[in-house]
């Protein structure tokens, strides 16, 4: 059986908008955030995002795990792929630049010649990438609390899906926290084995392989949650017929503003960027005289 | 005869990747109104002749098929499933399984929103569907939080909605206490009673004859061998495969020798203390409410206990904290003398062996003998005593032949059967199983139990069930819960002779339970119905 997340009525801001014109405002502020790369235009962002979120009177005990796995993420994508190799800033950040730090040498054995250099604008580059990963974040993070599940499917109906996709993806929201369910139980069954993950040692290879006591029984429930979904919804008739969608969703003038708004902040955000060449890149001054430069 | 709701003619499937038909030659009719009982051993085809009839087969599940399915006079061949669907309801084994809307009002309604259905009309028609089960409270609620019980009647509401006139359950009471299955089965007649043919698959033969059903079908290995009145069924069917009245298998079990049934766990033998419970309480999260309230009880060397009690009283929730899966929110449970905060699950199961509800949460190894050895690898036992013990929990399930099998290839009922033994290969002190029968057919069920219950080696034996009788047979304590607390621990026969008691805690006594206290003067204990035929002659 597919669960939900744990949505309860909270009465914040947040809730008094159509759920259409929500995810309409949350797809635009995610594609306005991803035209800048300048932290002054981000921690406007970041702020909007932040004022958003709090507007939904979510407590931090409910979100938190959330925020640990976003957290788990930035720490790979800033401390690994933009600080250490350098990959995540490829394309955005000059070459060159006001070292940090440097370290050379020679890996011994293989003779390899390792070349490692950090840079003052790289680490701004970091700062950018967490206003703008942490600013989308707080935007979507705060959805499956905020938006009563009842209406997912017909959410994307309205937003122009065919009846098929909008209810797969209510099924897809809904698979999330069904997945963290059976894992948990899997978890469960292997440890009442003497089975304990911490103790998986060794290479990849026998890695994967100890801890396939808990991937195959959740893959394969969930085929099996597939197939009784599917045989439910045959049975009862889905796809046939176009669906009618029990709840009804009306736009009123705070939905109408929220769309008004998301339109401005996308179209203001092109227009600044391609028209008035603003939002790249940018180091302010005082960051690289720190540099010494 | 020809536009009764449901005629079936020389019907023959065989799955595409099987050798064998599942099922073959079948011939019946059903008229409004009647209300027909199918019962077999797992695997007799019950479940594919149902897919047959509600168009799963062929629309979900490819193979083979010749004869013919009629509805009110119209051969199913050729006919949408959303066509089927208006006229055939089915409710499956497992209402979770069923359940689409994560609230009831929505999963009632799910399958008018997909015949597009107006929303003026949907509404009423849902209230409509809910006052006929009496779940009207539920409306609002969501799907996950209701109990086993709520969501069997939320599922059949979702079908009634659509206003089937042919009604198809499949084992509609595998998960349900005894007053839910009850209330179930009072629901079906009363369906019937509306003008509704009601087809019912189940091993639960006794529970279902409580309402008096109007066609019995026999099925084994795919084939009809009864088809008739339930009168005729007591007199051709095996009692040892079926479960009958007690007073039917009394009488019946006279012309056979007597069963032989020695339990290796004794109560009188041993008084060491295995576990306590002091002053548990527990509730799964800071503003929930409490699932466990204030448990005081120990589990001593000797006790084959039977845990009963209602859908939800916390009978699973009580047994993760012997093995410290839960950890009390107040008060503290010890396995032999040690805290259960204080070690860790793997520890505690050197000594306790726990068998999960469902085997599909488990299984993963390639083979059944990896699949039994996996544990008393993690355990780090010698490859020796590995061997050993996989044989001997092979041997106790009966399944020896399906030793190099990859057990997720195997059926539902030998799955279970497979997730007992890799827990029976630990040689754990304590065995604790839940819902050990459920989806068995009874042949299976006592010949597992008797297996487990007659080998040496486990201190202590604790069973979840729904299944009154199971206790009578093989406990020799109770604990009977409640709404998260112990309603009653003793002896089987001082707590169940408590009728009343029983009743108010969603329990029901028996055929055999009645007939064992009828004989409690003489036998001073209970036993099955076999051992009481002899014991009186």
């Amino acid at each position: 059986m597919l669960v939900t997340w744990r949505y309860r009525l909270r009465n914040g801001l947040m809730e008094k908008f159509d759920p259409r014109a929500r995810w309409i405002f949350s797809l635009a502020f995610l594609f306005a955030v991803t035209l800048f790369w300048d932290a002054r235009f981000l921690a406007f962002f970041f702020i909007i995002a932040f004022a958003w979120y709090f507007s939904s009177r979510a407590k931090w005990k409910e979100t938190r795990r959330g925020w640990y796995l976003i957290g788990f993420i930035l720490f790979m994508m800033i401390v690994i792929n933009t600080i250490i190799t350098g990959g995540g800033a490829g394309g955005v950040v000059p070459p060159g630049g006001h070292l940090v730090w440097a370290q050379g040498g020679t890996i011994p054995l293989v003779g390899w010649q390792f070349h490692f250099g950090l840079t003052w604008e790289r680490l701004w580059f970091a700062i950018c990438q967490l206003l703008r990963i942490g600013a989308i974040s707080a935007i979507f993070l705060i959805i499956p609390y905020t938006m009563d599940p009842r209406v997912y499917g017909v959410t994307f109906r309205g937003l122009g899906l065919p009846d098929r996709f909008a209810y797969s993806m209510e099924l897809a929201f809904r698979y999330v926290p069904t997945l963290a369910r059976d894992f948990g139980t899997t978890l469960d069954a292997q440890r009442a084995r003497g089975y304990e993950i911490e103790r998986v040692k060794g290479g990849i290879i026998k890695q994967i392989v100890r801890i396939a006591p808990l991937i195959v029984p959740v893959t394969m429930n969930s085929i099996l949650t597939g197939e009784d979904v599917t045989n439910a919804m045959d049975l009862r008739c889905f796809g046939t017929r176009p669906r009618t969608w029990l709840q009804k969703l009306t736009f009123h003038w705070q939905d109408y503003a929220l769309i008004a708004f998301s339109i401005i902040l996308l179209g203001g955000g092109i227009i600044t960027l391609y028209a008035f060449h603003l939002g790249n890149f940018w180091v302010p001054e005082f960051w690289l005289r720190l540099a010494g430069g | 005869m020809n536009n009764l709701p449901l005629v079936i003619e020389n019907l023959t499937f065989q799955y595409r990747r099987r050798s064998e038909p599942a099922i073959e030659k079948i011939n019946f009719s059903l008229q409004p109104g009647q209300v027909m009982l199918i019962a077999g051993s797992s695997g007799c085809g019950k479940t594919t002749l149902m897919r047959c009839i509600n168009g799963l087969i062929p629309h979900s599940y490819q193979g083979e098929m010749s004869g013919d399915i009629r509805l009110f006079g119209e051969s199913v061949v050729g006919m949408g499933l959303s066509t089927i669907s208006q006229t055939v309801g089915t409710l499956l084994q497992d209402p979770e399984r069923q359940i689409l809307g994560s609230y009831v009002l929505n999963e009632v309604a799910f399958g008018l929103e997909s015949l597009g259905i107006s929303r003026e009309e949907i509404t009423p028609r849902v209230e409509r569907a809910l006052a006929r089960l009496g779940i009207q409270h539920l409306r609002d609620r969501e799907t996950f939080g209701t109990s086993g019980g709520e969501k069997q009647k939320i599922a059949l509401a979702g079908v009634l909605a659509m206003e089937p006139r042919i009604l198809l359950l499949d084992e509609p009471l595998a998960s349900l206490d005894p007053a839910s299955a009850q209330e179930a089965l009072q629901a079906f007649r009363m369906l019937a009673d509306e003008g509704i043919a009601v087809m019912i698959v189940e091993h639960r033969v006794e529970d279902v004859l409580s309402i008096h059903p109007d066609i019995f079908m026999y099925l084994d290995d795919g084939k009809m061998t009864y088809l008739g009145g339930t009168e005729g069924l007591m007199d051709v069917v095996d009692y040892r495969r079926i479960k009958l009245p007690a007073r039917v298998v009394l009488e019946r079990a006279r012309q056979d020798p007597a069963p032989v049934f020695i339990p290796a766990i004794r109560p009188e033998v041993k008084t060491e203390t295995l576990v306590q419970f002091e002053g548990v309480h527990f509730r799964y999260n800071e503003d929930g409410p409490e699932v466990l309230k204030n448990l005081n009880f120990n589990i001593n060397a000797g006790d084959v206990i039977a845990i009963l009690g209602h859908n939800g009283s916390g009978k699973t929730t009580m047994v993760k904290h012997t093995l410290g899966l839960l950890k009390p929110t107040e008060g503290r449970v010890l396995l032999e003398g040690l805290e259960t905060r204080k070690m860790t699950v793997a520890q505690a199961a050197h000594t306790v062996g726990y068998v999960f509800q469902s085997p599909s949460q488990m299984l993963f190894a390639p083979t059944v003998r990896e699949e039994l050895s996996f544990g008393p690898k993690n355990l780090e036992f010698t490859e020796d005593i590995i061997t050993q013990n996989v044989e001997w929990a092979i041997d106790t399930v009966n399944l020896k032949s399906e030793m190099e099998m990859p057990p997720l290839a195997l059926s539902f009922g030998q799955q279970k059967r497979i997730s007992i033994a890799a827990i029976l290969a630990m040689r754990s002190r304590i065995l604790m199983m839940d819902e050990p029968t459920a989806g068995q057919d009874y042949w299976n069920y006592q010949a597992f139990m008797d297996a487990i219950l007659q080998m040496p080696g486990f201190d202590a034996v604790l069973f979840i069930t729904h299944d009154v009788d199971l206790a009578v047979i093989y406990a020799n304590r109770i604990l009977l819960v409640y709404n998260g607390e112990i309603a009653a621990d003793g002896k089987p026969q001082e707590v169940l002779k408590d009728e009343k008691l029983l009743r108010s805690c969603r329990v029901l006594p028996t055929s055999l339970l009645k007939l064992n206290m009828e004989y409690l003067p003489q036998t001073g204990r209970f036993y099955r119905a076999e051992t009481l035929a002899h014991l009186q002659s």
